[in-house]
């Protein structure tokens, strides 16, 4: 039930999807990975949505250099860890919300349970290694994953299902070599909104999702393109290809 | 025989946007791909190593299906094909 507070405070989106919406998202969990420049606008919209649990996971300190993008840090939080800065901002915004702050990188051996039951994770991160260890706790789970990715003007994003769309790794199945990537603030607004629309949406079972769809955006001619995108049979990670890639590995241990 | 390549992201800085293309009958799917990006030195490495195979990370697509590396030395390219090459951007 929700409170006469809180039927005031999100009476504008009620009008949109109801109480018995604004009940799903308070009961719901959501694991954003990465408190930068996607996380930062995920977070802020989905806190004041309302959604119940926020878990928010970085390693990170707030740097100077990060302040042209990542709008959950201030100028005062240089030096002092993204996820407490983050969980100080997003309690301001919504005292309503429990927001879970963990100072962690995600890992091999931590993935799992830091995701715990989460009913979906945001992957706001910034490089496909962490990015394929949720796309594997997401199969394993069965746990929606909702990607996004960023670089100069240019953005994508797409909403993993389990069962239903491409793995991360049918779509990318490599990553590509690391660099200091340029990138100004209004590319992972853009694209941090498009995942955080999916959230909700898939929160409250509405709409159409971006599954079995890349949405990708080009900011310098203000161009969205759509491509479809399908299982690979031949995945290493949720298809054939899993065996191969074990074998391979067997023969060469 | 009209194809159009598409290009996506840094390919996109470096390539346009888009090329229509005029390929003889016969022309492989990688073949056009070199083809189209010969004229930028940078371009061209940004999609291709050393030895002109695909870069691992570039994916590759035909009519809304994904080419695999592997196969594009085979695929002829066909009248009418709308054709994307993209790195996955990788920022956060």
């Amino acid at each position: 039930m929700l409170s006469e507070r809180e039927r005031k405070r999100y009476r504008r989106q009620i009008l949109l999807f109801g109480e018995e919406g604004q009940e799903r998202l308070s009961e719901a969990e959501i694991f954003i990975a990465g408190a930068g420049g996607l996380g930062s606008p995920v977070a802020l919209y989905l806190a004041v949505a309302g959604v119940g649990t926020l878990t928010v996971v970085d390693s990170d300190v707030v740097d100077q250099t990060n302040l042209n993008r990542q709008v959950l840090h201030r100028d005062r939080d240089i030096g002092t860890k993204k996820v407490i800065s983050a969980r100080e901002k997003l309690e301001e915004l919504n005292p309503d919300i429990t927001i879970r702050a963990i100072d962690a990188r995600i890992d091999g051996g931590n993935a799992a349970g830091l995701v715990g039951r989460a009913d979906g994770i945001v992957d706001c991160l910034d490089n496909y290694p962490a990015r394929y260890l949720l796309n594997r706790v997401s199969l394993e789970k069965g746990i929606p994953l909702f990607h996004g990715a960023i670089r100069g003007m240019y953005g994508q994003a797409t909403t993993l299902i389990p069962g239903k769309t491409p793995c991360l790794a049918c779509i990318f199945p490599r990553a590509p070599p690391d660099e200091e990537f340029p990138v100004v603030g209004v590319t992972p607004g853009l694209i941090g909104m498009v995942q955080a629309n999916e959230v909700l949406k898939f929160l409250l079972g509405t709409g159409e999702l971006l599954a079995n769809r890349l949405f990708l955006w080009d900011g310098m001619r203000a161009e969205a393109t759509e491509l479809c995108v399908e299982r690979s049979p031949a995945c290493e990670v949720c298809g054939d290809g899993r065996k191969g890639r074990a074998k391979k590995g067997r023969k060469k241990g | 025989m009209k194809a159009r390549v598409r290009f996506f992201a840094r390919f996109r800085e470096l390539l346009g946007a888009e090329v229509v293309t005029r390929p003889s009958p016969g022309t492989s799917f990688a073949s056009l791909i070199r083809e189209v990006a010969r004229g930028n030195g940078e371009g061209y490495a940004a999609i291709f190593d050393e030895n002109g195979a695909f870069r691992e990370h570039v994916i590759l697509m035909r009519n809304g299906k994904r080419v695999e590396a592997a196969d594009a030395e085979e695929i002829l390219i066909a009248d009418g094909d709308e054709i994307a090459v993209f790195p996955p951007v990788s920022g956060g």
